[in-house]
């Protein structure tokens, strides 16, 4: 009905401007709004022969098929000698030729048919992608089977991936801001897999042969979930899929090697790095959570209203209010096999550097103290529910959420009972919450820039342990 | 149960829907009595739209005393209106009106610098606090940003080009009357509060993405110093001193000059009805009168001629960029570039990955582009790391010989169907998001005049014979036209 009568009043408008003159603005505080009628787009899950779950999703808007396999892999899985070797050999997979097929050869023939297909490991995932026009599919597909399962591992290519990662370490010091994100990791994960970062001894110890134990080992065919999305035909594809990964059920994987959770200790420390800038750079925090606490929700309202927000605490106050940051936040990252992490973060001038702490210590403490306002519930919790559909507005983007949420082992209905956990939040909750993951006293503090030009001393938040910013390189 | 009957039926919406339909059939026009410009696309993908307002307006048309404006000016039109961001504009008016007051004095002293008087300064910076402390007893805290943020909106967001100034959003599709209610209300009634505030975080801004970051100062000083004469080589942040001068005067004057219907582009893509959308636009935007058309720029940079080396000291290892003057976007001579971009830059098979990364060794990463704007005569740009122990002079060299073997060896008629097909994959992606198709559509309406340069293009890249190429090359990539810009590492052995 709303609909009709916009229509008309457009029909008139053209004409006569008759609508324009007798119109009144909406008031965006009041405005009410027609019903939307979202539903959470399923991907549809198949299982292979050889065993392996794909998800699907059909859309042929755009005649373009991508595919994403998730891959039981990760850097935590790496011995800290050889840190670093798992970002290798997902590199080298791609660029280092795979089922004989020369690295030029393939380079060649995927950027003639604008085919791509690539792969990499973080901490906790393996990933090889593929996107295509439809046109090309299968013979992409071909390629990117090669490179999952039978990379080569030329002994150029690895020799060269490991000359780039030298070099990115010797230029790990340049930017200030790398400096802050990477100590702020080594500091909350220390003595864990996920605080170890790569050196030039642990680069050079890496060999072409650990990159092939390290495929072969992880890289098995019961250890992927796929996820596909586009314009496909869909008996065709599974018939390509199965042609491609075979009928023989490749069970019996050993299990993943059993690393510990990082140690839940809380202790302050103050870290400095002296850099001969402008601007400060500030990162505090600790470990958080995983997804398995029932406190997630809660945390996420709380992670939106102190600082995951233009208008959070942290925003408000730092920036909008006393002008002294450009960008200031805070973040839960909810771990998901391993427990999480709370950073703040800000860049701040020399000048303000103390001050800019002291305010977003004192900040974060507030929350531990007094419960948040109702209306900071009430704008978070519209914006989570109302925003929600955001995380559905692709078909690519709906098929690997599914095959993440299976991937990390997420509970049944999770996205479709989230709005309704958000929605149950208390403001008691987010108290608890905060009280619970927030120890300001305990921040692991990364402080680079100029000391001399600091409004006071970091020694007012603690012993400061100076880092040694020097890159030696060997040889 | 209920849930996943639904589901399956989505399932089988999604896959039945229309068959791959082009751009030029997807996008509807409407023009505007006052001028401003609608492109408009539905893709129901999901119930989500994206809507972007772009001005044709950025820092190549500040003067030399506003440079930063357009950005700083793009900052404060987050801050309200005469009804929103306000409990009581009329008590807030006054208060506002002695800020400027003081704080115009306030600039004009500390511009006397080492001339200026401390207790003057003093004075009026206690006065300033006291008299924005009295105005934040009227604020509404960034409500623009609460009202989309409560209804779902994401992305909310702007951003300043030496080309243009561009807000977005991207909204559940039930609710693109509240876009239409709040930038209405912007673009007639906005009150630029808290600017003297936010004058400081923009200096932070720029002390974070320029000053503690060497390579962009590399890129800052590189660009500046590339042009002599033309406004695209001053910083689109402004240098610091412009920053510290800039009044809410002197915004308003520049918003009231630019800010017009009738240099404004729109572009809505997404879950939409077409014909309801433009009467949407029509009730809300229709009666805003038009402005003037504001001047081109005239400024023409002379022909650059000798070679240009620019040195930057930094705590950093070396990087160097290397930039030659060519024409504007959508003239005959760019189309060829955009081949000899995508034949040196592009990918793994680019002459420049083979030849400097795999073969040679003596860069890790190297890439071309066009920059620093696109609607006046710009640079080409080869951007590269080297790996040590190679130093910037190697890279420098290996680049350079690259560049003469355009000149006298014809490209491969493979090499060029490589470019094509990639151009047909990109036409079909960039239609894949609401966001990234409608950032397309007004940046290409806004800086060649038709959004249609995404369709065309593909035509006239094929057009371009390798006679072309080696032409252009010869033309352009002389020593006379090229600047180096390197960073030297400080206290390094050079």
């Amino acid at each position: 009905m709303r609909r009709l009568i916009i229509s008309i009043c457009f029909l008139l408008s053209t004409i006569t401007a008759v609508c324009a003159a007798d119109f009144q603005p909406g008031n965006p505080r009041t405005m009410k709004f027609p019903e939307l009628n979202f539903q959470i787009p399923k991907a549809e899950r198949i299982v292979l022969e050889c065993g392996m779950p794909v998800y699907l999703l059909r859309d042929t808007e755009l005649p373009i098929i991508g595919v994403t396999a998730m891959v039981r892999a990760g850097s935590v899985y790496e011995p800290a000698a050889k840190s670093g070797l798992a970002g290798m050999a997902g590199s080298v997979m791609r660029s280092g030729g795979a089922g004989g097929m020369a690295p030029e050869a393939m380079d060649d023939e995927l950027e003639f048919m604008a085919s791509a297909v690539e792969s990499g490991i973080g901490s906790d995932m393996g990933t090889v992608s593929l996107t295509s026009l439809k046109k090309n599919f299968s013979r992409t597909l071909q390629i990117f089977r090669q490179v999952l399962l039978h990379p080569d591992f030329s002994e150029k290519r690895v020799e060269i991936a490991r000359r780039q990662a030298i070099e990115g370490l010797r230029r790990q010091n340049d930017d200030p801001k790398d400096i802050a994100g990477r100590e702020i990791h080594r500091a909350i994960y220390a003595g864990h897999p996920l605080g170890t970062v790569p050196t030039f001894e642990s680069v050079s110890a890496v060999t072409r042969q650990d990159m092939i134990d390290y495929h072969r080992s992880f890289y098995r065919l019961d250890r992927m979930i796929l996820a596909v999305s586009g314009d496909f035909d869909r008996s065709e594809l599974l018939k390509e899929l199965n042609a491609v990964f075979g009928a023989v059920k490749n069970s019996g994987a050993p299990d993943l090697p059993n690393i510990a959770q990082p140690k839940q200790q809380f202790q302050g420390e103050v870290l400095y790095g002296k850099k001969d800038v402008n601007q400060t750079v500030i990162r505090m925090g600790h470990l958080g959570l995983t997804k398995d606490s029932p406190d997630i929700y809660a945390v996420r309202l709380l992670d939106y209203i102190l600082g995951g927000s233009f208008t959070s605490r942290l925003t408000m106050e730092v920036r909008t209010n006393q002008g002294l940051a450009y960008s200031v936040g805070s973040h839960f990252d909810i771990g998901r096999r391993f427990t999480g992490s709370f950073i703040a973060e800000t860049e701040t001038k020399a000048e303000s550097t103390a001050k800019a702490i002291s305010l977003m210590k004192g900040i974060i403490t507030d929350l531990t103290k007094e419960p948040v306002s109702d209306a900071e519930l009430s704008a978070a919790r519209e914006y989570m529910i109302n925003s929600f559909m955001f995380g559905f507005t692709s078909p690519a983007s709906i098929v690997t959420q599914r095959a993440r949420l299976e991937y990390f082992g997420y509970p049944e209905g999770y996205l479709e009972q989230y709005r309704e956990n958000i929605a149950k939040v208390t403001k008691a909750d987010i108290l608890n919450a905060a009280r619970k993951y927030l120890h300001p006293d305990a921040f692991k503090l990364v402080v680079i820039g100029n000391g001399a030009k600091f409004d006071q001393p970091l020694s007012m938040f603690g012993t400061v342990r100076e880092l040694d910013l020097k890159t030696t390189v060997p040889k | 149960m209920k849930r996943t009957m639904l589901a399956v039926a989505l399932l089988a919406t999604i896959a039945t829907c229309t068959h791959a339909a082009t751009l030029e059939q997807k996008v509807v026009e409407h023009t505007l009595k006052n001028g401003m410009k609608l492109l408009l696309v539905e893709r129901h993908t999901s119930p989500t739209v994206s809507a972007w307002i772009r001005f044709r307006v950025g820092s190549v048309d500040e003067r030399s005393d506003e440079r930063g404006i357009a950005h700083l000016l793009e900052h404060m039109l987050f801050k309200g209106t005469t009804t929103l961001g306000t409990k009581d504009y009329a008590a807030e008016k006054p208060v506002l009106d002695r800020i400027e007051e003081v704080a115009q004095a306030l600039t004009a002293e500390k511009a006397q610098r080492e001339k200026a008087d401390a207790g003057k300064i003093a004075g009026l910076e206690k006065q300033l606090a006291s008299l924005e402390a009295d105005a934040s007893r009227y604020v509404i805290k960034d409500e623009f940003f609460e009202l989309y943020s409560r209804n779902g909106g994401t992305g909310y967001n702007a951003f300043t080009s030496r080309d243009g100034t561009t807000y977005l959003i991207s909204l559940p599709s039930n609710k693109l009357e509240l876009w239409a209610a709040i930038e209405s209300d912007r673009l007639q009634n906005a009150v630029l509060r808290e600017f003297y505030t936010e004058r400081s975080v923009v200096m932070e801004e720029r002390r974070r993405s320029y000053d503690a970051d060497p390579e962009s100062k590399l890129w800052e000083t590189f660009v500046a110093s590339s042009f002599l004469a033309h406004a695209y080589g001053q910083p689109t942040i402004g240098w610091m001193s412009d920053i510290e001068n800039l009044t809410r005067s002197k915004a308003e004057q520049f918003f009231h000059s630019y800010y017009a219907p009738n240099n404004a582009i729109v572009a809505i893509v997404g879950d939409i009805d077409t014909t309801a959308t433009i009467a949407l636009v029509e009730r809300y935007f229709g009666a805003i009168k038009p402005g003037k058309q504001p001047p081109p720029v005239t400024t023409l940079e002379p022909a650059q001629a000798g070679e240009r080396r620019i040195e930057l000291l930094a705590d950093a290892e070396p990087t160097v960029i290397m930039g030659f003057h060519k024409p504007a976007i959508s003239t005959p001579d760019d189309y060829v570039f955009d081949v000899i971009n995508m034949i040196l830059g592009s990918g793994r098979t680019s002459r420049f990955y083979k030849k400097l990364v795999i073969e040679k060794q003596i860069a890790t990463d190297i890439g071309a582009f066009d920059a620093p704007g696109h609607r006046y005569p710009n640079l080409f740009v080869v951007s590269a790391n080297p790996r040590a122990p190679h130093t910037a002079a190697d890279v420098e060299a290996a680049v350079q010989a690259e560049l003469e073997l355009l000149k006298t060896t014809p490209v491969a008629a493979r090499d060029l169907q490589r470019i094509l097909n990639k151009m047909e994959y990109e036409e079909a992606r960039r239609m894949g998001t609401n966001g990234g198709l409608a950032r397309n559509l007004t940046e290409y309406e806004a800086t060649t005049g038709n959004w249609r340069y995404m369709t065309e293009q593909r035509s006239k890249i094929a057009g371009v014979t390798p006679d072309d190429i080696m032409r252009v090359a010869r033309t352009y990539f002389t020593r006379e036209n090229r600047t180096v810009g390197f960073i030297t590492k400080k206290g390094g052995d050079k």
